[in-house]
Formats: C-alpha cells, sequence, structure tokens
C-alpha cells in the first residue's frame, strides 16, 4: 500500500475516531441547537456556568468521582499486585482455576452479577455508601489490574531478587530498591486504567450507591434523560478529562509489552 | 436523589426491607400510581403520620381526587404534593390548527404520515396517551370507574389495539418502533422528527422553552373531550432512617408558602394540592396573582375537561396489553 | 517480601474479594431467580422466562448486536494494526488519536454516537444542508433502529482502538522475523501476513475479542440510549423487569440476568476450547 493511501485511510479511522464527541463539545456552549442548523445559531458559555454555579450538583460529584476512583484503584492495586506476581512468576496446581476465577468479572457482563451484588451488601450494611461504590468497583477494576501485572511479573527476572538477598538485603529492601523500580511502569498503567475504568461505571454505581453516591455517569443520565443536552454536553467533556490527561502522560507505556487491559468498561 | 426512575427507588427500599435492612437509603420518595400501590401492598409505606403534619389542614382530604391515587386509597399513607393533567403541545410556526380531540387527533395522524408517534409503555406518559385512546373508546372515564372488570377490559381493549395497531401505518417510521422514553420524543419534537408532543405536566413545556430545550413557539393546550389528571405524592419508606426529618419536609413542601413558590411560572408552574381559601393571606393574594409561561396552558382552561385516572389494575392491564398486542 | 514460598498467600485477598463480591453477587442472583428469600421458592420464575417469545427476540438480538460487533471490531481493528504498524508521517499523532477511544466512558460515547447518526443527528443536518434530504425521514435510521445499528457503531467505534492497539503490542513483540523468513521463501506479501502472522496473533485476538464479545452482549447503558423500544437488548429487558413496580417480575429479572451470564460464558468457553 502506498504510503499516501495509508495516511488517507489513518485519516478516515481518526476522523471516525473523534466524530461522536464533536456535537456533544458542541452542545456544550450552545443553546437550543436544533435541526437543520449544522452548527447552533447561539454560542454561549451558559452551560459551563450553570454547570459550576452554585446550586449544581456538578462540582460535588466531580469531587466525589475523583475520590471513589483513586481509593478503588488503590485498592485494586493492593490487592492486584500480589495477585498478579504469584501468577506471572509460579506455576502451580489449580494455576488456570485461578486465573478463570480472577478474570471472570471480564467475561461475565456486569448486569448478570451486579443485581445480585447489590443483596451481598444490603447484607454487608454497604449499600448508600462512598465506602460500597470503592468497594464494588473493585470488580471490574481488580481483573484488569492482575492482568496486566502478571504480564509485567511474566518478563521480570526474579533472579535479581535472589542476589540481592544473597548480598544481605532485607526483604523490604529488595521489594522497595529491586522490584519496585523494576515493575513501576506497569503499576502506573495498570492504576491509571484501574482509575478510568472506576470513573466510568455507572450501573454498578446505581445500584449500590442508591442515589446517594452522585457522580458525573449518573449525572449525565440524568441530565440526558431530562433532555438538558447542553448539561449532557458539559458532563461529557467533563468525563472525558482525567482520560486525557493519562493517555498524554503514558502514551508511550500504553502501546508496549503489558497493554492487555480493556480500556474502560 | 438523581434517580431517572421511580420505580427504581422502590426497588431500593424493596432490596433492603427484603435483607432486613432497617435504616434505608431512601428517606422519601415522590410516587403516585403503580409505584405507591406497590409500596402499600408490600408494606413498604410508612402510614398513619399524615394527619399529625400541621399543613395537613390545608388540604382538602375529602376531595376524591386527593384521597386516592390511582384509585388506590391513600389512607394515611402519602402526603399530596402537586396535581397535574395531561396536555399535548406544538409548535405554532410549524402546526396552525393542532387536533384537538382523539378522534380529531386519530385523523389527523392519517392526514399527516410520519409526524406522529408516542412512547412505547412501560414509559409513564406513553402508557397515558393509551389510555386516553382507550377511555375514548370506552366512551368516556365513566365505563371504567372503579375495580378492574375483565370482560368489560376485554371488549375496550379489542377495539383500542385495533385503532392503534390501524395507525401504524401512518406513525413515525411506520409503526415498527417507537420511542423508548419521553425525553426520546421531547427531542424528536424539538428537532421535528415529529410535530406533536404530550406531557403529563404542561409546565415541562414552559421549562423546556426557558431551559432552550423547545423554541419560543412552542404551546400546550388540552383536549375538547378531555385528558387525564392527578395528584401525586410524597411517601416515607417503611425503613427510612430519617423519618422525623422527612416529615418536616413534607410539612414544608406542604405550606402555603412552598406550594405557591412552587407554582410560579419560572420555578416550576405546578399546580397546588392545598385549598388556597385555607391558607394566609399572604399566600391567598399570591396564588391570585400568578402569572404563567406563555407556552403553557392555563390551568383553568385545562382544568375544564379532566378525566379521572384508572385504576392502578386497569393501568397495569392497559400496558401489559399494548406490549402484547400493539408494540411488538 | 511478597510472593515467597508459597503463591496463594499473594493471591489470596484477591480471591477472597473476588469471591465475595463476583461469587456472591451471583449466588444471590441465582437465589433470587429461584425465588428465595420470597416464601416461593421454586422454577417458576425460569419456567416464565424461558416460555416467553419476547425473552428468545431480546437473546437473539444481543447475540446479534454482540456477533456483529465482535466481528468488526476485530476485522477493522486488524486493519488498523496493520495500517499502524509501519511508520508514516505524522504515525505518532496517529497512534496517540488512535487510544482517545479507550479512556472514553461508554456513557459519553453512546451520547455522541446518538447525536451524529440519528435522523435530526449531526450528519443528517450535513445531509439536509448539502441538500441530499429534505428533513429528519429522509435520513436513514441508524439509531433505535430494528438491526441495532447504532449500538455496534457504538461498541465498534470503542472496541476497534481496543483490539488494535492490543494487537499492535502483540506485532511489537513477534517483530518483523516471522513474516520477512516467510517472504524470503517465496510467500507474497499478503501470503506472509494471512499464514504467518495471523495465526501467530490468534489467540491474542481471541482472547480480546471474548472481552469484546461479553461486554457488548451484557452492556445496559448503550441500548437503552440506542436501541428500538421491542425488541430490547436482554439486559435492557432484564433492567425493566428489576424496575417494574409489580414485584413479581424481579426473580424473572434475576433468571435473565443469569441468562446472560450463562449464555456470555458458554459461548466464550466454546471460542477457547475451539483454539485448543
Amino acid at each position: 500500500m502506498s504510503t499516501r493511501a495509508r495516511v488517507a485511510l489513518g485519516l478516515v479511522l481518526i476522523v471516525a475516531l473523534i466524530a461522536p464527541l464533536l456535537p456533544l463539545a458542541l452542545w456544550s456552549v450552545a443553546r437550543g441547537w436544533f435541526f437543520p442548523q449544522i452548527l447552533p445559531a447561539n454560542w454561549t458559555f451558559a452551560p459551563w456556568m450553570q454547570a459550576f454555579a452554585p446550586r449544581s450538583e456538578i462540582p460535588g460529584a466531580l469531587v466525589s468521582t475523583t475520590l471513589i476512583a483513586l481509593a478503588a484503584s488503590a485498592l485494586a492495586l493492593g490487592l492486584g499486585i500480589p495477585a498478579g506476581r504469584a501468577l506471572g512468576l509460579y506455576r502451580f496446581r489449580g494455576k488456570v482455576l485461578v486465573e478463570l476465577a480472577l478474570l471472570a468479572p471480564v467475561i461475565v457482563p456486569g448486569i448478570a452479577v451486579g443485581l445480585g451484588i447489590h443483596g451481598v451488601f444490603l447484607r454487608l450494611g454497604l449499600t448508600n455508601s462512598a465506602l460500597g461504590v470503592v468497594l464494588v468497583h473493585l470488580v471490574p477494576t481488580l481483573p484488569y489490574v492482575i492482568f496486566v501485572m502478571s504480564g509485567v511479573f511474566a518478563n521480570y527476572d526474579a533472579e535479581a531478587e535472589a542476589q540481592a538477598r544473597s548480598l544481605g538485603a532485607r526483604p523490604l529492601q529488595v521489594l522497595w530498591h529491586v522490584m519496585l523500580p523494576a515493575i513501576a511502569p506497569g503499576i502506573v498503567v495498570a492504576g491509571l486504567f484501574a482509575f478510568l475504568v472506576s470513573w466510568s461505571q455507572y450501573i454498578l454505581t446505581l445500584t449500590i450507591g442508591g442515589g446517594r453516591v452522585v457522580t458525573l455517569p449518573l449525572l449525565l443520565y440524568a441530565q440526558a434523560g431530562a433532555g438538558r443536552n447542553d448539561q449532557a454536553g458539559v458532563l461529557a467533556m467533563l468525563s472525558l478529562a482525567p482520560g486525557l490527561v493519562i493517555l498524554a502522560l503514558v502514551a508511550r507505556q500504553l502501546t508496549g509489552r503489558g497493554m492487555a487491559i480493556g480500556g474502560t468498561r | 436523589m438523581p434517580l431517572s426512575d421511580t420505580a427504581e427507588a422502590v426497588n431500593i427500599v424493596l432490596g433492603e426491607v427484603e435483607a432486613g435492612a432497617t435504616t434505608g437509603a431512601v428517606d422519601m420518595i415522590w410516587i403516585n400510581g403503580e409505584n405507591f400501590r406497590t409500596m402499600k401492598q408490600g408494606d413498604l409505606a410508612w402510614c398513619g403520620y399524615v394527619e399529625k403534619l400541621p399543613n395537613a389542614e390545608l388540604v382538602n382530604f375529602d376531595n376524591p381526587a386527593i384521597a386516592n391515587d390511582f384509585g388506590t386509597p391513600v389512607e394515611g399513607c402519602e402526603v399530596p404534593w402537586s396535581r397535574v393533567q395531561f396536555a399535548f403541545a406544538h409548535d405554532t410556526a410549524r402546526t396552525d390548527a393542532p387536533p384537538r380531540s382523539i378522534p380529531e387527533l386519530l385523523d389527523w395522524i392519517a392526514a399527516n404520515p410520519g409526524r406522529f408517534t408516542y412512547p412505547a409503555p412501560p414509559d409513564f406518559t406513553g402508557a397515558a396517551f393509551v389510555r386516553h385512546v382507550f377511555t375514548h373508546v370506552a366512551g368516556g372515564p365513566d365505563a371504567l370507574i372503579g375495580p378492574f372488570d375483565q370482560a368489560r377490559f376485554d371488549e375496550v381493549a379489542d377495539e383500542t389495539w385495533e385503532i392503534l395497531n390501524g395507525i401504524e401505518p401512518h406513525l413515525w417510521r411506520e409503526g415498527t418502533t417507537y420511542p423508548t422514553s419521553i425525553t426520546q420524543l421531547q427531542q424528536m419534537f424539538a428537532n421535528q422528527e415529529v410535530d406533536l408532543f404530550f406531557t403529563y405536566d404542561p409546565a415541562e413545556v414552559g421549562t423546556a422553552v426557558v431551559n432552550g430545550i423547545f423554541p419560543e413557539t412552542a404551546r400546550s393546550y388540552g383536549l375538547r373531550d378531555g385528558t387525564l389528571a392527578n395528584t401525586n405524592y410524597m411517601v416515607i419508606p417503611v425503613n427510612a432512617a430519617n423519618k422525623a426529618a422527612a416529615m418536616v419536609t413534607q410539612n414544608l413542601l406542604l405550606s402555603g408558602e412552598a406550594q405557591l413558590e412552587k407554582a410560579q411560572a419560572e420555578v416550576w408552574g405546578a399546580a397546588t394540592v392545598i385549598e388556597p381559601d385555607r391558607a394566609s393571606d399572604e399566600v391567598q393574594a399570591g396564588f391570585a396573582a400568578l402569572e404563567r409561561h406563555p407556552s403553557v396552558v392555563s390551568i383553568e382552561e385545562l382544568g375544564q375537561a379532566a378525566l379521572p385516572e384508572l385504576q392502578a389494575d386497569w393501568t397495569s392491564a392497559i400496558e401489559d396489553g399494548w406490549i402484547d398486542n400493539v408494540g411488538n | 517480601m511478597i510472593g515467597r514460598g508459597h503463591p496463594w498467600l499473594s493471591l489470596a485477598p484477591a480471591l477472597c474479594v473476588i469471591a465475595v463480591l463476583f461469587g456472591g453477587g451471583l449466588v444471590l442472583g441465582l437465589a433470587g431467580s429461584f425465588g428465595m428469600g420470597r416464601g416461593d421458592a421454586g422454577l417458576d420464575a425460569w419456567i416464565a422466562v424461558l416460555s416467553e417469545g419476547r425473552v428468545w427476540r431480546s437473546l437473539g438480538l444481543s447475540l446479534w448486536i454482540a456477533f456483529a460487533s465482535t466481528a468488526l471490531s476485530c476485522v477493522i481493528g486488524l486493519g488498523a494494526a496493520l495500517l499502524l504498524r509501519r511508520r508514516f508521517p505524522g504515525q505518532g499523532m496517529a497512534r496517540l488519536l488512535f487510544q482517545i477511544n479507550l479512556t472514553i466512558p461508554h456513557a459519553v460515547g453512546a451520547l455522541g454516537i446518538l447525536w451524529l447518526l440519528s435522523q435530526s443527528g449531526f450528519l443528517a443536518r450535513l445531509s439536509a444542508g448539502a441538500g441530499l434530504i429534505d428533513g429528519p425521514a429522509g435520513f436513514p435510521a441508524l439509531t433505535q433502529d430494528r438491526f441495532a445499528i447504532g449500538i455496534i457503531a457504538h461498541y465498534v467505534w470503542k472496541e476497534v482502538p481496543f483490539i488494535g492497539l492490543i494487537l499492535l503490542a502483540n506485532m511489537q513483540s513477534l517483530g518483523d522475523d516471522p513474516e520477512s523468513a516467510a517472504r524470503s521463501l517465496g510467500a507474497s506479501p499478503f501470503g506472509a501476513m494471512r499464514l504467518v502472522l495471523l495465526p501467530l496473533l490468534r489467540p491474542a485476538l481471541i482472547r480480546a475479542g471474548a472481552i469484546v464479545f461479553a461486554f457488548s452482549f451484557g452492556a445496559w447503558e448503550v441500548p437503552v440510549l440506542l436501541g428500538q423500544s421491542a425488541p430490547t437488548a436482554l439486559p435492557v429487558l432484564a433492567w425493566q423487569r428489576f424496575t417494574d413496580p409489580d414485584l413479581a417480575a424481579r426473580p424473572e429479572a434475576m433468571a435473565i440476568a443469569m441468562l446472560i451470564g450463562l449464555v456470555s460464558a458458554v459461548l466464550i468457553r466454546a471460542a477457547f476450547a475451539r483454539r485448543e
């Protein structure tokens, strides 16, 4: 294929990928943008001003969405790094079963368990709280972290740890000076994607949060459901922001090895 | 609470009560009709406190339209909040002379193919539209008052489905599919995909214009043969964690001042459930001086032909019947 | 130090969390579908669900959505990966833009697709502006349509970069050697790709495809915005029953949810079994 054809095809691909974002962006600065207007007749920043007005729920939702996603990804890393290490470095009986169990939440659709998880959390007294929402976000995030980290550990040279120990290093020193530097890029990628997966959740947040825990996706559906396209446009733009920032930061690592993650679901 | 559906809130309460949770997430639900019947049947509603609210004396509980929620007796289990009445809407820039009765509407649909549709039940507003046709076929609401009657239902339903299936070729997308929500119909009306809109809350047409959802030429209007009207309420779940706070809130929302505030066009424009002459002089004067948004049909004009809502057994039978006979 | 000696210690916390949240959810969902905790335990909900034509039509629609989305995502994703692996001007930028969708929440994408493709959406307005159509009805029905085009378009839009990036990563670790060896043995570029590269990529493609399949089969957020009124996608039907004011519909909701999980698991298992 000629270079020109490649560039042209690449352009078509990129345009198709960006196109759905265009009406969202336009609505966030428009008022009354109806068919057959191609571009809005009334351009205004009013939707943004309204979104950040004193009585708006959006600033609070921004904070809670961020905090929940931070907590969920930190927990997922805490649980997922050891598990990824075990899967990446060891062979043992029942490994296939363990892998299947840990990755099952990815292949069994969320709604199949979501309705039941509500019952589990009620019995644990975790519904309607941010804590419960953080915990339920482990269901979609943890498998991704384990997935990525087991890939990272599969390429990790555990011999270096043995050498460090034979030179007299204590376990914590080995952990800090040998293992951590080697797997740091993997941790960053896994953590950031866990953050994004949590950031995007809707139905699990609604069922477990009971409407008390208000996150951006909840507001997005509520505003779209009320026909407030301008507010939905603002919320869509806000929902895109962390992904774009993170992408700019880790663009290099993403295409590298260990990129077994699924993006946001 | 940003739940898109009252049924979702009822479900949360149900799940909690099933699991034995005594301090629930939901302290108060804005509710009526089938959802209230569900809560009352399942003993999910907290009852018997309503008369204790000081502002309850502003309400005329002897009014059958307030004492019955879609035919289910309220019996002190919920506090009325607003009255609403179904209305249609058109854009004067596109449609000068919209149909003003169900028979006229049926003719209009045939004469304007592709320009009308309604949301598929179980959407609340779509189901209410179907009830209008059903009531029309029955020859008026009097024939449907009272408990569910299978024989009468079958008789009316057959003809209703025949009419609704008959107009399908003239509907949006030839009736092969229907909008899934009233919001979808709202967007389609705003974007000239269809020419008529309807809502169970005509004040919504005014707020839609204020918020730039509808053009300023949008107008709501009633039907000569009447449109359905109902009261909506606030209920406290039996397992609510903060019952006292919910009662205070309900009492506040029932006060003359709050009811007046809510009736202001720029706030909401929702019709009150209290008797203004039982309230303070200021509130009475406020109600007398109410202005309404030019896009909203006046409550007096609409109220001249108000049809009572059917009992919940009727409404769910009509919904299920539509899904089985028309919506497939 | 973590993981020394036996792996079970490092696995235990993650396994416990998944067992309680995920396993517990499945067990309670299953119990709910048998009407447990409601006094009248039995198979009623399953019998009702499995004998209902609407459920089967919804299942058919969801299978169509999932198969079409997965197949198109895999084919286009593979094409995109082949396109982006060679050097060309602006390649770095193209790869960066290619990754954006990975980070976009499904809710945002679905709303964007709706406003882009609906009969009064952005493309329809461009067509009207160009004089190609007279009004919204002249534009083809691409959302809330019988063939679920809008839903499939969303999944393909979202998953092409996912498949593409996984394949790119795999191609990078394979390097050029397998293909150049085939070329030096006389294979055409296309032949080298078909006979050497594709079989090497297949395991990764099946893994990624399984994730796409499971998601597009079971997601609620997308068909609820982009789907038609009847039949609805199976997850939408399950949620409708879950939030039905009639309490008796709840065990049916659980049964449909379990059906979704079961069908998805069985089909994905079958895909992996064929590989082995």
